[in-house]
């Protein structure tokens, strides 16, 4: 009979008691980590499709084990995890099966830097042995062939198988025909494996997951492939970080060996380095638009870029005496015509008109070419020959015509390789005219006036290539795609460049 | 004279039928579904091989996954026992609450119509409660993931965040599984509320108790079995929740992996044999843990009829 | 005492209009009136379980009007009863002590007196289910008596037994009464109750209440020419204890 005042009857309250001790115990069973995890070293967020899982596995697991870092992987289908990763905000990487999910993000700005990785091809997955003799699509449309599809709004092998029979004229029928729709590429081969469905459009890859599954190449779909590449996100926390893990996974080395023994088709990738190296040869007039760029780029790829800027005379001097740069970005496309040989994927970038540049308020009274032959005056000019500058001078005083061209050479009193030197020469006193680059007046425009030559051939548009034989052509890729960036053209827009690079 | 002749044949002692019949009839088509239950236990059982199911606990990820599904699920069916009593009670008191706040009309007129306007509002504001309590078991699960995940975008959603990671981490497994189950035990409670007579806290009021005394002392107690049946539901619920965790919580392994999330992630490379075998092994986690807490409910003297 | 003036209520569909009773301190009251006419509510609304439209209610000479039921100083025992299914008999007798955070001693007296008064020693350690009629309506009542109020409300509580019960607890209600003088009111509608234990009679019909004293057989009967629930004005009537006239 030993009761407590108000014990038994409290029966309620001691339950509640005990949930919140029960309660508490789970948060901390919970709460205690295996001391794997340190708090410094968050993952690596990577959006990856479904359907490359087992390569990005494998690099990931190779990652951790060199480098510590964790690769936190999240599965889906490509077009679902795009939605994820814009909806979220968060994330550093987007691995998607083809490269149009890839353009389709970089149109919502949602991407930073690039790299490609892979390739695969669509099939036609049955299972082994083909039990229903199916060849060609005529076969796979006969009745009694059940066929499954990954959603073409979901996965990329949908969409590209979509897009691919569409150009062919069958999807309509294909569609017809399609007993069920699945989000992913491995559920469709999931159920070609079960039985369930004869027949299913999987990458080639997928087949070589499955020993059960055997591929038939089919006519409406050769020559179609998906591009994989890795993107940085751009709304990721740690974007160097990541990016240094899309390199490793895109090096030829590391990462894409895994993808070979996937049954991808790799790309050419660069080798793995800690801190990758690249020369970039460079018309010196373009200094003041990449400079910042290219620091930047440094930062975040943790690479080294070495630059050589001089006149593109000089430069393709060179190159023709044997040196081979990583990436050429030359003044003009002349002088990129004198080596286009040694390099790939030549893209022009700016263009920059020829001004006759003159103190200010014009002391000389300077309006025109022909003003420039006047006796007694000192006219600066590049070098005819070993800068672009200089040949174009010289085209442009020809085309004048009247004889122009020699009256200027007669006044010509400074010849120099680069625009920057006649500027300063002009503002120190010593010449009364010059013909520069629009851009080399930006850095001192209040103590200068230009004056406009009036002749289309007075303009240069400004290339950029990389070199065939580099080392590190996806580095030197990612360089010239940083060039190629909004930010990059502001910068170029505002010394006065004309901006060449097509929208995307 | 209206006595109606009744014959002879009809005045013999009624005799019906066998009750056989009607029993067996009961008996086959309830055995049709539990049959149903088994066939396919027993037919995933029949794909798997035991070695899978031991490759499957050998698994550091499943081992980890079996960890979070039944921690996480303890914790949900712990909240929404705590959320559920509080709203099952209100809900199933509010006239009872009423009574002490309505005044009846004044004598003399019939109802008035404030008095009536009074009464449509709250009867309006009941049928809405009941209906946004409904919102969650009627919703698709992704939905509900999808909803949560948008929320926690919102500027509030992100101040929380910023003290406290929720989306992509652990608390979000909880607070997902919570937003369904704990529907279900409101319900439950509110059923088992609705049970409990009134009358036996208005006793305890008029022998002293304030309200929340009456609550703690009379009607928790009584409502016992009401919890633990609340309880277990959510219980079950939450282990078996799998789509709003997938959006809201993500599908990374050793950090949100439930093992409903296992079984997908297993199925989406194919391995099929290995997502039956983590089936098999909820189903058994499941019912073993269901039959543990009904028996030790039933060992604690809880009376064997629902009262 | 009870005194209750010009109260007014509804309860479904019927209204009572301004009724005003009284009953004296250490008196045994029965309430008549048919069923459904509002004599449950009545006590409901002594309890402050519910609240009247209008009207003053004073029990021992406080006005409880705005009181809340546990500062009135009643004891209930509804009409079915409701015992706490989860606690024992002992709980109950202790229940309203416990509350009132009685010294655990003196809890423990109190219990044994309640217990020895009421008859129920050998049922302490039982719960609820499996009692009989008559021992939960024993325990009932022990518990609202526990905490000595000076009110006791019974509604109906002899109905559900059989005869033989009954005749007991005719006994026991009284020797109790008498024993803790507590002023009762009862609510029934058997003539045979009303004629053992009562000293005061109020009818209710048709809202108005009738006092009668002892010996009148009083009608809890048949219907009534004007049986209209409607309420009628009140009247106030004196209230005619034992030994008046």
């Amino acid at each position: 009979m030993n009761r407590q005042r108000g014990g038994r009857i409290n029966v309620g309250w001691m339950a509640f008691v005990l949930s919140v001790v029960v309660f508490a115990a789970l948060v901390a069973v919970l709460a205690w980590k295996p001391r794997g995890q340190a708090q410094g070293t968050e993952p690596i967020v990577l959006y990856c499709a479904a359907g490359i899982r087992v390569p990005v596995e494998a690099v990931a697991k190779r990652y951790e084990q060199e480098f510590g870092v964790k690769i936190q992987l999240e599965y889906g289908g490509s077009q679902t995890l795009l939605a994820q990763a814009e909806l979220s905000r968060k994330g550093d990487l987007y691995l998607p099966a083809d490269d149009s999910y890839v353009a389709m993000a970089r149109k919502k700005q949602l991407l930073d830097e690039v790299v490609p990785v892979a390739r695969m091809r669509p099939v036609l997955a049955v299972q082994k042995g083909n039990p229903k003799g199916i060849r060609t699509l005529d076969d796979v449309l006969r009745a009694g062939v059940r066929l499954a599809m990954a959603n073409p709004d979901a996965a990329a092998v949908g969409k590209v198988t979509r897009e691919a029979l569409t150009k062919a004229g069958r999807w309509e029928a294909v569609n017809k025909h399609t007993t069920v729709f699945k989000p992913t590429v491995n559920e469709v081969a999931n159920d070609v494996k079960l039985g369930t469905v004869d027949a299913a459009f999987v990458w080639d890859v997928t087949v070589r997951q499955y020993p059960e599954l055997q591929g038939i190449e089919l006519r409406e779909l050769e020559g179609v492939a998906a591009h994989i590449s890795i993107a940085v996100l751009h709304n990721s926390a740690r974007p160097i970080a990541g990016l240094r893990f899309a390199r490793y996974l895109s090096a030829c080395d590391k990462g894409l060996v895994e993808f070979k023994k996937a049954g991808f088709e790799p790309i050419e990738g660069d080798g793995w380095t800690e801190r990758p190296e690249m020369l970039l040869l460079s018309g010196a007039m373009l200094r003041p638009a990449i400079e910042e760029t290219i620091v930047r780029f440094e930062f975040r790829e943790g690479a080294r870029v070495n630059r050589v800027y001089n006149g593109c005379g000089i430069l393709v001097a060179q190159m023709k005496a044997g040196q081979r740069p990583d990436a050429y970005f030359s003044c003009d496309t002349s002088f990129m015509s004198q080596v286009a040989d040694m390099f790939m994927d030549i893209r022009d970038i700016s263009g920059n008109s020829m001004m006759i540049v003159v103190p200010r308020s014009n002391p000389k009274q300077i309006r025109t070419l022909v003003d420039l032959g006047r006796a007694g005056l000192k006219v600066g000019l590049a070098h005819e020959q070993q800068s672009a500058l200089g040949a174009l001078t010289r085209k442009v005083l020809l085309e004048a015509g009247g004889g122009i061209y020699e009256a200027v050479r007669k006044n010509l009193a400074v010849e120099s390789a680069t625009g920057d030197l006649l500027v300063n020469q002009l503002r120190a006193g010593s010449l009364d005219a010059i013909i520069v680059y629009v851009s080399n007046t930006a850095a001192s425009k209040e103590h200068l006036e230009v004056v406009a030559i009036e002749l289309a051939s007075a303009s240069a548009t400004q290339p950029m290539g990389i070199g065939r034989e580099s080392k590190n052509k996806q580095l030197a890729s990612r360089l010239a795609q940083a060039i190629r960036s909004a930010e990059s053209r502001g910068r170029f827009v505002s010394l006065g460049f004309g901006w060449k690079v097509p929208a995307e | 004279m209206g006595e109606p002749n009744i014959p002879r044949a009809m005045q013999k002692p009624r005799q019906v039928g066998s009750d056989a019949p009607f029993v067996v009839g009961l008996g086959i088509i309830g055995s049709a579904y539990v049959l149903l239950i088994v066939a396919m236990i027993v037919a995933d059982a029949a794909f798997t091989t035991p070695g899978h199911l031991l490759a499957a606990l050998d698994s550091p990820q499943i081992r980890y996954a079996i960890k979070l599904s039944l921690i996480s699920s303890s914790m949900t069916a712990v909240l929404s026992v705590w959320f559920a009593v509080p709203l099952g009670y209100l809900m199933s008191r509010s006239r009872f609450f009423g009574q002490g706040l309505t005044i009846e009309s004044s004598a003399g007129s019939g109802m008035t119509t404030a008095w009536w306007l009074k009464g449509v509002f709250l009867r309006t504001l009941k049928h809405l409660l009941d209906a946004i309590l409904d919102i969650p078991i009627v919703l698709p699960p992704l939905v509900m993931g999808l909803s949560l995940l948008i929320l926690f975008r919102t500027p509030v959603g992100q101040a929380i965040e910023g003290v406290f990671p929720v989306t992509y981490a652990v608390p979000s497994v909880i607070l997902a599984q919570f937003s369904v189950a704990c529907a279900f035990a409101v319900r439950t409670m509110r059923v088992t509320f609705d049970q409990i007579n009134p009358r036996s806290e208005q006793v305890a009021l008029t022998l002293g108790c304030t309200r929340s005394q009456a609550f703690w002392m009379v009607a928790l107690p009584e409502a016992r079995r009401g919890i633990l049946t609340a309880g277990t539901l959510a219980w079950a619920r939450a282990l078996g929740e799998f789509g709003p965790i997938v959006v809201f919580s993500g599908a990374t392994r050793m950090r949100t992996e439930v093992l409903p999330t296992t079984v997908w992630l297993e199925l989406s490379v194919g391995s099929i044999e290995a997502a039956v075998a983590v089936s098999l092994l909820m189903v058994m986690a499941a019912v073993l843990v269901l039959i543990v807490v009904r028996a030790a409910g039933a060992d604690a003297g809880m009376p064997g009829v629902v009262q | 005492m009870i005194e209750v003036s010009e109260l007014g209520f509804r309860f479904g569909v019927f209204g009572v209009a301004g009724i005003s009773f009284q009953v004296h301190r250490g008196a045994y009251a029965a309430l008549m009136g048919r069923t459904g006419c509002g004599k449950t509510t009545i006590l409901e609304i002594l309890c402050g379980l519910r609240r009247p439209a209008r009207g003053r209610i004073v029990l021992m000479g406080r006005d409880v009007t705005d009181l809340k039921p546990a500062e009135r100083g009643i004891g209930y025992v509804p009409q079915d009863r409701a015992l706490f299914s989860t606690m024992t008999v002992r709980d109950h007798l202790a229940f309203a002590l416990v509350v009132r955070k009685w010294d655990r001693k003196a809890i423990e007296w109190r219990v044994g007196e309640l217990a020895e008064l009421l008859g129920i020693g050998q049922l302490l350690d039982r719960k609820p289910h499996g009692l009989s009629g008559g021992e939960s309506q024993r325990v009932a009542l022990g518990r609202a008596l526990a905490s000595h109020p000076g009110i006791l409300l019974l509604d109906e509580p002899l109905s559900a037994l059989d005869d033989q019960t009954r005749e007991e607890m005719y006994g026991l209600l009284k020797s109790v009464q008498r024993q803790t003088g507590v002023t009762t009111l009862h609510v029934t509608h058997n003539r045979f109750e009303v004629e053992n234990l009562a000293d005061q009679i109020l009818h209710l019909e048709n809202g108005q209440i009738d006092s009668a004293r002892f010996g009148r057989g009083g009608c809890s009967g048949g219907p009534h020419e004007s049986d209209n629930p409607i309420l009628g004005p009140g009247t106030a009537s004196g209230a005619h204890g034992r030994g008046d006239d």
